[in-house]
């Protein structure tokens, strides 16, 4: 499907640029498509110039000995409860090399049957109280994650549900059939999506080979993955030792560690280093790559490049940045693309900043024949954001709407 | 009616600052509210909620695709975009520029019944919020250049959420199949012919007929005073000038009597899709919350019936989902099936029937009717505790029952529904002769020119 082609294709659906330096040099140039002005502003709104003062609640916090970080913020204001429990080293980052998309199985198995309910059952007793449980661990992320809520007369039941989930996961070969031969027709049905395909072959140019790049299991992988490899990566991956549990809600510290000690108790301490991580490979230099998807009446464009991981000083920086050219309907991308132009029904931009070294992308969705205008109009805001100072009014404004 | 628009309103997800209540007590969180007429007909519902420093203000037009005329579908919703296009004293964007930059969130949505305006704000800027809503219902900016350039972010639009996406055509499909009344036909996004039709004079009259005071419902919920929000609405709205009613909408579909078919090919699609419309009557018949307990109990959650059968056991499909859109008209309850490679549509549609008659014949365990009974109570406890969905709750029950008092009546309404009514709606409309059947099959591409 992904070939490499020159520009100026009608079909691609899908363009995607890695690597800023060269390409971003272009001026924007004038176009034909009818064009207003993106943003006029009268100033005769009346507007506070107050920022609202709220105060933060503090959490408790404590260590437990089996290495799991607990937090609690204790709400009782609601008669509910939320908690959500990660599990760092379970997530897709940590996939075999042969078994791309283990973590993902192994996340949505673990719900599928313990030693003492049935997949069915757990559903039920699930939907029958009207609490959710939701395991999942991201294609490229570092850890895997527990979410859970429900009203506080049902908590008991439900952290104890989640906890023989969590240690005592049967992974019964049924399910595993049943979730593989499913999935491998939703993932044909992703290969029919624009976007998963444009952000597929975007990862993949930016990352390479580094495990960000992955973006779920593929079919041959859910062909070899057997009960062994999930049993193996839970009892290997789904270890306490840097884990952390935040519980918000109707519940104080002490009633809460009282039941996750009693209900976790058989989940033991490994003595496990933390999950290393390491940067990608920097990218050789600027391309574009095509998706050939025929049929399309819009080309799905994603433009960006590696950055920073989330320690480095540039993080406020980057943010600010990334909120004035993309941050959502007041970005200069939505402006120009959208309310300037007409091209597009939204343009926006976003800075990952993971643990490792992440990315910045834009990205759009463009009808088919203003694609080449459309490319170097948001390769043009690239090269005005490199090149021009940003206003003290810009600037104001964005920081603004990120602090108010 | 309250699931479904508690679903619409995207607030399951809503839970952490839900207002909860024990489902096992089941005691009606009861909302206090304002409800006040001005003299030019504005409707304003006000609730107080000191929970968090924030507010939101919903706008909700009488107005929809349903009040379409034929050559102009997706007026109502191309009207929507122009409402953001500046105004007297705001300029084209500064309305969503200044709410986004004040911290705050806006949009607008537009369906068969009604289009709807937000701003979610922090609560010191209802100045703001009420400014920036009164002076565009006042003295909407409508030119030529501003309706081409929206025209094309819709059409845009259009191709990005219909055009552009697999099965995009099949939903506008059932109800072109479905319904004969031209009010409820067509989708609410319109046809692109239609679009390109539309004229400024039509968006000057549009405006007028319908963007009136007397044709609009306000709504505020959050950290404010209630006498003060209203003295506030006084100070921006009073002075709008009242206009005629707006014709009235024709709601009456005639009844079916044989069950009709239509196949689709869509070159978009990997897999066929099996997609079942069953002729229900609008949200203010008496059935309304047992048809809501009938949709949870075919396919909410793998508990389901049809997912447990058609997905888990018989692997007869990837995945199902029914639901059943609010309307003041006609409307349908509507199953959707993804096909698996390795199954016929035909034995799929099959194995559906077979769970809807058994079903038909009962009981519906006890169970069941808890789950559904929790669930649409946990939503409706989760619809509270934003503000936005509050309001937008508040708003939808002024202008669909004109009556925002509706909102303390659901734990009573649900809690006396049992599986007799359940099975005595199944009965009544999952009949044969009265659903639509659409079937998406998958059209191979056609061979392209020197691509790949």
């Amino acid at each position: 499907m992904a070939t490499r082609r020159r520009m100026a294709a009608p079909l691609a659906a899908a363009a995607i640029v890695a690597g800023l330096s060269s390409l971003a040099a272009q001026p924007p140039q004038a176009q034909d498509a009818p064009s207003t002005k993106g943003v006029v502003r009268k100033h005769h709104v009346p507007i506070s110039s107050d920022l609202v003062k709220i105060s933060l609640p503090r959490p408790a916090e404590a260590d437990l000995s089996n290495g799991l970080h607990l937090i609690v913020l204790e709400d009782r204001r609601l008669p509910q409860i939320s908690f959500q429990l990660f599990i760092p080293g379970a997530g897709g980052y940590y996939d075999p090399d042969d078994k791309p998309g283990l973590a993902g199985i192994t996340a949505a198995l673990i719900r599928e049957g313990t030693a003492s309910r049935t997949s069915s059952e757990i559903s039920q007793q699930l939907e029958v109280m009207a609490a959710s449980l939701a395991i999942g661990a991201g294609a490229a992320s570092t850890e895997a994650a527990i979410t859970g809520s429900c009203l506080t007369d049902q908590a008991t039941k439900l952290i104890d549900l989640a906890a023989d989930v969590l240690l005592h996961p049967a992974f019964p070969d049924a399910e595993l059939a049943r979730y593989t031969q499913r999935t491998r027709a939703t993932v044909a049905q992703q290969r029919t999506n624009p976007s998963f395909l444009a952000a597929e072959m975007f990862s993949r140019a930016v990352y390479g080979r580094h495990p960000a790049a992955h973006v779920g299991p593929t079919v041959d992988a859910l062909d070899r993955v057997t009960r062994d490899d999930l049993v193996a990566f839970h009892r290997a991956h789904y270890l306490p030792d840097h884990a952390v549990l935040a519980i918000a809600g109707d519940v104080s510290m002490a009633q809460a560690r009282f039941v996750v000690e009693q209900k976790l108790s058989p989940w033991k301490k490994q003595g496990a280093a933390p999950g290393a991580v390491s940067d990608p490979a920097p990218i050789a230099g600027a391309k574009i790559l095509f998706v050939a998807r025929p049929g399309s009446v819009q080309t799905n464009l994603i433009v960006g490049t590696q950055a920073i991981a989330h320690d480095s000083p540039d993080y406020d920086v980057l943010q600010v940045m990334n909120k004035i050219i993309g941050g959502g309907p007041t970005g200069r991308l939505f402006i120009h693309l959208r309310e300037e132009k007409g091209y597009t029904y939204g343009a926006s931009s976003a800075l990952n900043a993971p643990l490792y070294r992440g990315e910045w992308q834009a990205a759009t969705s463009v009808r088919t024949d203003v694609t080449e205008p459309a490319l170097r109009d948001l390769l043009g805001e690239i090269a005005t954001l490199r090149d021009e100072p940003v206003s003290d009014e810009d600037l104001a404004d964005a920081k603004r709407s990120m602090t108010a | 009616m309250w699931s479904v628009l508690a679903r619409r309103l995207g607030v399951a997800a809503a839970v952490a600052l839900a207002l909860a209540v024990s489902a096992a007590a089941a005691t009606q969180p009861t909302i206090k509210f304002t409800d006040t007429t001005l003299k030019n007909g504005l409707r304003v519902v006000i609730s107080e909620d000191h929970i968090a420093p924030v507010l939101s203000v919903v706008v909700l037009y009488n107005v929809g695709s349903r009040d379409e005329r034929a050559g102009r579908t997706g007026f109502a919703h191309l009207f929507e975009h122009m409402m953001f296009k500046g105004s007297e004293k705001v300029g084209a964007g500064e309305h969503f520029y200044s709410v986004f930059s004040n911290g705050g969130t806006m949009n607008g949505t537009t369906n068969k019944e009604r289009t709807l305006y937000y701003e979610e704000v922090p609560s010191n800027q209802l100045d703001m919020a009420l400014f920036l809503e009164a002076d565009r219902m006042r003295s909407l900016a409508i030119n030529k250049e501003n309706l081409d350039n929206q025209r094309q972010a819709v059409q845009e639009e259009r191709r990005l959420r219909l055009d552009n996406q697999p099965y995009g055509r099949t939903y506008e499909a059932v109800d072109e199949l479905a319904f004969e009344n031209p009010a409820y036909k067509h989708s609410v996004i319109g046809s692109m012919t239609d679009l390109d039709a539309a004229s400024v004079d039509d968006v000057a009259s549009f405006f007028k007929t319908y963007y009136a005071p007397n044709n609009a419902t306000i709504a505020i919920v959050g950290d404010v005073n209630s006498a003060l929000a209203l003295e506030r609405i006084h100070q921006y709205f009073d002075t709008i000038a009242a206009q005629p009613a707006p014709p009235a909408v024709d709601a009456v579909e005639p009844a079916q009597t044989a069950e009709r078919r239509q196949t689709l090919e869509d070159p978009l699609a990997r897999l066929p899709r099996l997609d079942i419309g069953y002729h229900i009557p609008s949200s203010l018949s008496t059935d309304d919350d047992a048809i809501d307990l009938l949709t949870d109990v075919l396919a909410s959650g793998r508990s389901s019936r049809l997912y447990e059968v058609l997905v888990r056991q018989k692997q007869l499909a990837l995945g199902v989902s029914a639901f059943a859109e609010s309307s003041r008209g006609p409307r349908l309850l509507r199953i959707i099936v993804s096909v698996p490679p390795a199954k016929t549509v035909a034995d799929v549609e099959a194995g559906l029937y077979a769970e809807l008659e058994r079903l038909k014949a009962g009981p519906i365990a006890d169970w069941e009717i808890e789950k559904s009974r929790n669930g649409v109570r946990r939503q409706f406890v989760g619809a509270l505790g934003s503000s936005l969905s509050r309001a937008s709750l508040l708003g939808e029950l002024t202008l669909l029952y004109g009556n925002p008092g509706k909102i303390n009546t659901l734990y009573d309404r649900v809690g006396k529904l049992n599986g007799a009514d359940v099975l005595r709606v199944a009965k009544q409309y999952l009949a044969p002769e009265n659903r639509v059947v659409v079937m998406t099959t998958p059209k191979p591409a056609t061979a392209s020119k020197g691509d790949r």
